[in-house]
């Protein structure tokens, strides 16, 4: 299976998860090939999972005087800071019959794609079930997945830097979460490229690009306009509504 | 009309949220969290299936409801289990 690679760019949080839901259509009607893309978020912007609650999980007032954009992801799991200058994010999708069917698995097979590229920056990093990446037993990256109409979308992050009390000033933090015994300090969970090496982003960016090449057809490529303006669509009815961002 | 709330952080696994309104039976109930839930439409029918029943809560038929439409939605939940919501809804109507 051939996939169409994009190369790293910055969107806003909602041209970004409309940008996914936009590939999705275009690689079910056939229109584009399966894709892999990697991105940024300008602004910095809060994604919460799709069965979140946004008011149990984000602190409202605080990412509105920050200019931090808050979204609802079309996938489940945690709530996630992207910021700015501190992570590269990727997507990839295609027909989900080229994928395993076992949900744990998928996420261990596209996640190796992520190990390569991090050992191939000398970093010693392991996929870690269900959905994230561990290097030196803190996390360095976290995945989700949904599967609709026949097509699969993993996106995920790869933390570049990381500045905890500002992220964790955005985010409620329950204490149920807190208090599980394997998490001994919320500041111990998590590491990032800039504290295991001094290199600029673009060479995060460059070996995950070979990473996710490893295995794969590649063609490089670009987005469509049908693809952009899909997006810019879906941005503006769905992503940056009420009725979709405080659904809970 | 009675509310309750309760949240559980699943060893090894993810949160699970639920906010229940109640008389003597359940009026409303909304589970939240950060697990996995594929189709993600299997929520709404897990909600469903748990609001209207009489309470106190029979565990085991409210088990049940809940695996049932995990079964017939050929659903995975990741992250958590049937038990956990069950759990998670007792402690909310405590």
């Amino acid at each position: 299976m051939k996939f169409r690679m994009i190369p790293f760019r910055y969107f806003d949080a909602f041209m970004n998860m409309a940008l996914d839901e936009a590939i999705m259509e275009a690689v079910r009607n056939g229109e584009s090939l399966p894709t892999i893309r990697f991105y940024g978020w300008a602004p910095s912007a809060v994604s919460i999972g799709f069965f979140q609650g946004i008011r149990n999980e984000v602190n409202l007032d605080v990412t509105r005087q920050a200019g931090v954009d808050v979204i609802r992801r079309q996938t489940g799991g945690g709530a996630v800071y992207h910021d700015q200058f501190g992570e590269v994010t990727y997507s990839i999708i295609g027909p989900v019959e080229k994928f395993s069917v076992n949900i744990i698995k998928s996420y261990e097979d596209i996640c190796e794609s992520i190990v390569i590229a991090l050992h191939q920056l000398g970093l010693n990093a392991h996929f870690e079930p269900v959905n994230d990446i561990l290097l030196n037993e803190q996390k360095i990256s976290g995945n989700a997945q949904t599967r609709r109409q026949g097509i699969l979308l993993q996106h995920g992050t790869i933390l570049y830097s990381v500045e905890v009390e500002k992220m964790f000033s955005y985010l409620n933090v329950s204490e149920q979460k807190i208090s599980d015994k394997l998490i001994k300090s919320v500041k111990k969970r998590v590491t990032s490229i800039s504290d295991q090496l001094d290199i600029p982003m673009e060479e995060l960016q460059l070996a995950l690009e070979k990473g996710f090449s490893v295995g794969r057809e590649i063609e490089m490529g670009d987005y469509t306009e049908k693809e952009l303006t899909r997006a810019a669509q879906l941005a503006e009815e769905k992503y940056k509504s009420e009725a979709w961002n405080f659904r809970l | 009309m009675q509310t309750g709330s309760a949240a559980r952080k699943v060893p090894g696994g993810k949160l699970l949220r639920i906010d229940v309104t109640y008389t003597d039976k359940i009026q409303t109930v909304k589970l939240t969290g950060d697990f996995f839930l594929h189709p993600e439409e299997t929520l709404e029918e897990i909600t469903f299936a748990l609001t209207g029943l009489t309470l106190p809560l029979d565990e085991a038929a409210a088990l049940q409801k809940v695996k049932t439409v995990l079964i017939n939605q050929e659903a995975q939940l990741i992250g958590a289990t049937a038990e956990d919501i069950i759990l998670t809804l007792q402690e909310a109507l405590s």
